[in-house]
């Protein structure tokens, strides 16, 4: 091709960019600080999709629910037995958990019901059962906390057992027989576990019912069918399968980055308008540059040119720049303070690493979502410039 | 109506387009009505000025919209994730009733801006400018598909509903299916296929006869027959599962998104094969690089499509 890049008129645009440097580092570094700000929102918003997307791997395929007057209710166990008929079916385990809110410290615990031999449905839950005496546990009272409840309840006085108050109004008094190792903080961080028949005393539940079931389908392409038979035999079961789960994280994370995302609109519009305003007024200086570059015969589409290759410099550097500093912030120093508005705050939330999560994509969008608007908003002033005449500025 | 950041990045760029482009509208008719090379009026002064104002911002749009029509695929294919029953973009297109349309002027459009990015260009090096007012003409015309497909594009994402369940492109793209589409697989696969090398011959005797009449037939028909073969025969050897017929489902990862590599080759090889011809023609030059170029690339999209059925058939030892 003859359209080749002109690298003289390159290297008079690095200059010329060099040259004017208050005016441009200015435009640059708000440029580069929205391009930060954008790419960190999105990095965060994709990591956090992905690790609770590797969580969700290890969920059950579906999850039963009872809902009777439109809010939900406890699930009587005889149904299991109906459930495992249905063909297709692996497991299905009626689960006994549920929040408690321990009000000194405002936060809520997870308490999970266990029996002692039960099959668990996670590789988690599994690892933790079979690591740790059920009977004895009954036997002695016992509980088993995650590492941040351990330390909320050490903060407040409660060193080796902790009275749980009952829906009825008594105390009920559980020791810590011990806690979660580390490696599964994330899932198990708020949790506490204990045998089944505390649990029921604690919520103050029928011994006959649980909270809810699931359940677990060998053959990933039967779901659908599964459920429509669950549907039919209970219609006051909701069920939720895995995919549901999926999409509605995604959806959750698309709703709160599109949010981030118009909030940007705003500021790309004004930057726009900075952009536009900045360029529009030209110095005598510059103008005169214009004059003596047409005079030793530039014509308008050189001016053009050379404009365009600076803003291009100019708005590829900011957004480099802008990605590299937001990769560095975000999985560098794990995203301080912008993480909060994914994560929700909470003396619970685990601490967890961000996962890399950057594709060809990602990088895609953000730079349609930043370099075109500010050259869009160079063209016009830099059309500008370059119809000004020779004889008219030099003089 | 969902809004994922892709989404907001290809509506704040329509946005920024149909603002861009009604500039150059306006000035481009005053233009194309008022340009005399040989007047020394003031208006015709201030008229060649406005000219480059209007082929900068013409050149913006036009650069800017090719690409981004890989974008808007990679956006329906990443949509095909949240939307119920779709695997693919096809599903996400098909949602609405117009999807197709809008992928149809979107393909048509980077023909006509890609041929007035070239014809620019070509004017531009000419020192009389020869092509002025027929560069504005054209973009008079070709105004109506820019904003037909930007008004489609709006609809299309806003009238996108999540909860709606759609086809996958297993149904829409088979002979069972009741839409227009069925009809490609009523038609017989070898003849589709034989066509399909025929035109590709043709193209190869029409760059050593130097004719440039058939050599831009036979790029049109050989851009249509590539992709009423791909959907009927080749794609199938590319799933190795002959009821796949998905021209979109290429652009996957466990495809290798070998579709944006056959698309691209397809696109440059067609379009050079046809504007760069046109062009010649309009500039009376016999310049080859074109020519050169379109061979190149059509022979390229004819070996890659061609080698899966061979290395199918070299492996398993039948056919599909």
């Amino acid at each position: 091709m003859k359209n080749k890049i002109n690298l003289f008129l390159v290297e008079y645009a690095i200059n010329a960019l060099v040259r004017r440097g208050g005016k441009h580092f200015f435009i640059g570094f708000i440029f580069t600080f929205l391009i930060f700000l954008l790419s960190s929102t999105l990095f965060i918003s994709d990591a956090i999709k992905l690790e609770l997307g590797s969580a969700l791997h290890a969920l059950p395929e579906i999850t039963l629910q009872r809902f009777v007057a439109g809010k939900q209710s406890d699930v009587p166990i005889q149904r299991v037995d109906a459930l495992l008929d249905i063909e297709g079916v692996k497991s299905a385990i009626p689960r006994v958990w549920g929040y408690y809110y321990f009000k000194p410290a405002g936060v809520n615990f997870s308490v999970i019901g266990m029996d002692a031999f039960s099959r668990q449905y996670t590789q988690t839950l599994q690892t933790i059962v079979d690591g740790i005496d059920m009977k004895a546990l009954e036997k002695e009272n016992g509980m088993i906390v995650g590492e941040g409840v351990k330390k909320i309840l050490g903060a407040n006085y409660y060193q080796d057992f902790f009275n749980f108050v009952t829906s009825d109004g008594q105390w009920k008094k559980v020791f810590i027989a011990g806690t979660f190792n580390a490696s599964i903080s994330l899932e198990a961080n708020d949790m506490i576990l204990l045998p089944k028949k505390i649990a029921y005393e604690i919520f103050g539940m029928d011994t006959t019912r649980a909270t809810d079931i699931v359940v677990s389908v060998s053959n990933p392409k039967e779901i659908s069918m599964v459920v429509n038979k669950i549907n039919l035999l209970y219609p006051d079961m909701r069920t939720i399968t895995k995919d549901d789960i999926r999409v509605s994280y995604q959806n959750i994370f698309d709703y709160k980055s599109g949010f981030f995302l118009s909030l940007f609109m705003v500021c790309a519009f004004t930057f726009f308008i900075i952009v536009y305003d900045k360029l529009s007024g030209l110095s005598s200086e510059e103008k005169k540059e214009i004059g003596i570059l047409k005079a030793v015969g530039w014509s308008m589409d050189d001016i053009i040119k050379e404009k365009f290759y600076e803003s291009f410099i100019l708005s590829l550097g900011a957004f480099m720049l802008g990605i590299c500093f937001s990769l560095f912030f975000v999985y560098g120093l794990q995203a301080p303070l912008l993480r909060d508005i994914f994560m929700g705050y909470s003396n619970l939330k685990p601490s967890f690493n961000l996962p890399f999560s950057v594709d060809g994509g990602m990088l895609c969008l953000l730079f349609l979502l930043s370099v075109p608007i500010y050259i869009g908003a160079t063209l016009i002033p830099t059309w500008r410039a370059s119809i000004l005449d020779a004889d008219e500025v030099m003089r | 109506m969902t809004l994922t950041p892709e989404i907001i990045a290809l509506l704040m760029l329509d946005a920024l387009f149909l603002f861009f482009s009604l500039i150059a509208l306006v000035l481009s008719v005053r233009i194309f009505l008022k340009w005399d090379m040989h007047s020394t009026h003031a208006l015709q002064y201030s008229l060649e000025k406005q000219s480059y104002l209007v082929s900068v911002v013409i050149k913006y749009i036009f650069t800017l919209k090719i690409p981004l029509f890989l974008f808007f695929i990679f956006t329906c294919n990443k949509l095909s994730n949240i939307i119920t029953g779709a695997m693919c973009a096809a599903g996400v297109v098909n949602s609405v009733d117009f999807g197709l349309y809008l992928t149809v002027f979107k393909i048509i459009n980077l023909y006509f801006f890609g041929f007035w990015l070239l014809l620019n260009r070509a004017d531009m090096k000419e020192e009389k400018l020869p092509f002025t007012k027929l560069k504005f003409l054209l973009f008079i015309l070709f105004f109506v598909p820019l904003l037909a497909e930007i008004v489609l594009e709006i609809s299309f994402f806003s009238s996108l509903n999540i909860s709606k369940i759609v086809s996958c492109c297993g149904t829409l793209f088979s002979a069972a299916s009741t839409s227009y589409l069925s009809l490609l697989f009523k038609v017989d696969k070898t003849l589709v296929v034989g066509i399909f090398y025929f035109f590709a011959f043709l193209i190869g005797i029409a760059y050593f006869l130097k004719n440039s009449v058939v050599f831009i037939f036979a790029n049109g028909m050989f851009v249509i027959f590539a992709i009423v073969s791909l959907i009927v025969f080749f794609s199938t050897y590319v799933y190795e599962l002959p009821t796949h017929n998905c021209p979109f489902c290429l652009l996957q990862k466990e495809y290798y998104g070998v579709g944006y590599v056959m698309y691209v080759t397809l696109y440059i090889g067609t379009f050079f094969g046809i504007g760069g011809t046109i062009l010649n023609g309009l500039l009376r030059s016999d310049d080859r690089l074109f020519l050169k170029i379109s061979l190149l690339f059509d022979t390229l999209y004819v070996l890659i499509v061609s080698a899966y059925p061979l290395s199918y058939y070299l492996k398993n030892g039948v056919w599909l």
